[in-house]
């Protein structure tokens, strides 16, 4: 495939991820607000928060290392790297260049693992306790995401994630039956990915119960904003990945601006009835008890398996 | 393959009634094990009318209309009702295995299902083997983590929630491999009424779990923290 037409499909892929994550933030807190009777953040609110932090000073702890300095650097570029892995707009030609799926989990642990060091860095109670809260989950959570993407890569016999979204988008169903299982399983991928109400709270800095707003407690200007930005994105990334596989109608394949500009409006239509349903599901429930987490993990890990055995027997 | 739209909408429907068995498995609030219910009979309604339109027999068609008169309508009502006078909201309490491990199990129970199906159905199925393969393992399966529900739980209201659970897996597997006559469903209908209204009735007496009524029952073969007469002896 020509360089030339690998490097548009990077530049626009990376610049709608950027550009587009924020608005996903602010639009489930807007669901939220509006599920309590609450008018709710403006919904360029979180665009605003980013500038403005852009703006502030950084401020470091006289205790912390390079690491704190690093991780937000860390964070961003493995985000960065890991969109253009997930094609949301257009799919490329195959290539082995890009898109491997396990690449992908990878760049997002190592977010998470720098994430991770950082809170631990700055040697404030709040940050270790996030750290190892969070370290705790994922030690149960990751072996879930990877049934998870293997049953994806089943399903389509493939694990370079373009190629899976050209699959989903040759089959000639409307929706795959397995797919659907699968799809339940992203959802609770994202759910647990983005820190959201059964697993976290993202709104609270409540001792008792945050985790993910534990770990960057100790950050502050434009680190923070970078932090916030590479979440936001990773939540963006993975509504793709669940989009693209179980709704792919309207994907672009060819580098058209007509074909990408309708392949944008109808990604963002589907990806907006997401970010509602995030939002409706984040309100209809309340935080879970530490002890009761495995039960999501364990809904996740079963539907994936049926997918997996569907697959092999069936 | 071109796969009809239809076949795919049974498809779908079948993956969506195993996934109902799963919340079924794993909820604790007793209203919302109700509404699980309800939903899952009506996808196996709809799938009765989706394969009527394929088939064009008229015993789907009033098998749909049963189920959503029964299944959907009546006995979630009535549970509904139960619920609501007996002031038991939640079930927590567990036999043998906690509602992971019963996922686990039931992940299990399906791969064996699918083993010891994938030899013999082959051959019984009426238009296309695929579909109904899983509908039919789909269906066993169900009927087992119905079994599941009915042992692992201890409050009376689910374990009836796990019985309906398993007459729905009867259903699913009637409707995906072979045709039971009309009066025979219409018999087994009538009998899950009738068998939820008597259930019903001994959960309000039963109050909460067996263990208790057994000790409602025998005021002075047990104390009142629930020790037995005999296990007081002991202790004396």
């Amino acid at each position: 495939m020509n360089i030339f037409l690998l490097l548009v499909y990077g530049v626009v892929n990376l610049v709608f991820v950027v550009l587009v994550s924020p608005l996903f933030i602010s639009l489930i807190k807007k669901v939220k607000a509006r599920a309590q009777r609450r008018q709710g953040p403006p919904i360029l609110q979180t665009y605003r928060n980013l500038v403005k932090l852009l703006k502030k000073e950084t401020v470091y702890s006289e205790n912390s290392s390079w690491i704190m300095r690093a991780t937000p650097l860390v964070n961003l570029a493995a985000i960065l790297t890991a969109s253009l892995f997930v094609p949301l707009l257009v799919v490329p030609e195959p290539t082995d260049l890009i898109g491997n799926i396990i690449l992908f989990l990878y760049l997002l642990a190592l977010a998470k693992f720098f994430m991770a060091l950082a809170g631990l860095d700055a040697g404030s109670v709040f940050g270790g306790m996030g750290s190892s809260r969070e370290m705790a989950i994922l030690a149960l959570f990751e072996p879930v995401i990877i049934v998870v993407f293997a049953a994806l890569a089943f399903a389509y016999k493939t694990v370079n994630i373009p190629d899976i979204f050209r699959g989903a988008l040759a089959s000639n169903v409307l929706v795959n039956p397995v797919m659907i299982l699968i799809a339940a399983s992203i959802f609770i991928v994202i759910i647990v990915e983005s820190a959201r109400i059964p697993v976290d709270n993202p709104e609270t800095h409540l001792e008792l119960t945050m985790v993910h707003e534990a770990m960057i407690l100790e950050q502050s200007g434009k680190n923070l904003a970078m932090l916030e930005l590479s979440s936001a994105m990773k939540q963006t990334l993975l509504m793709g990945v669940l989009i693209n596989t179980l709704i792919p109608w309207g994907l672009a394949t060819d580098f058209s601006a007509p074909a990408i500009l309708f392949s944008l409006a109808l990604f963002l239509v589907k990806a907006v009835v997401l970010a509602v349903a995030i939002g409706l599901f984040e309100s209809s429930c309340a935080k879970y008890r530490l002890f009761r987490l495995p039960g999501l993990f364990a809904f996740a890990l079963f539907l994936s398996i049926i997918t997996l055995i569907i697959e092999v027997f069936a | 393959m071109i796969i009809a739209p239809t076949e795919n909408i049974l498809q779908i429907l079948v993956v969506l009634v195993l996934a109902t068995a799963a919340i079924i498995i794993t909820k604790r609030d007793i209203r919302s094990l109700i509404k699980t219910y309800a939903l899952q009979s009506l996808l196996l309604a709809v799938m009765a009318l989706v394969l009527f339109v394929v088939t064009g027999s008229l015993t789907l068609l009033c098998l749909a209309a049963i189920i959503l008169v029964s299944k959907v309508w009546i006995i979630p009502l009535f549970m509904g009702q139960v619920y609501k006078k007996l002031n038991i909201k939640r079930d927590t309490q567990f036999h043998f295995l906690s509602p992971i491990t019963a996922l686990f199990v039931s992940i299990f129970i399906i791969l064996f299902v699918y083993l010891s199906f994938s030899t013999l159905l082959s051959e019984l199925s009426r238009f296309n083997p695929n579909l109904f393969f899983l509908g039919a393992t789909v269906g066993v399966s169900i009927l087992f983590m119905g079994m599941i529900v009915i042992f692992s739980r201890k409050q009376t209201l689910t374990n009836i929630v796990g019985y309906l659970t398993m007459e729905n897996g009867v259903v699913l597997f009637s409707l995906s491999l072979t045709e039971l006559p009309l009066l025979i469903e219409f018999l087994i209908i009538l009998d899950l009424i009738m068998l939820t209204l008597i259930a019903t009735i001994l959960a309000f007496g039963i109050d909460s779990t067996i263990e208790e009524f057994h000790a409602q029952l025998n005021p002075f073969a047990y104390s009142k923290d629930g020790k037995s007469q005999k296990t007081l002896e002991d202790e004396r």
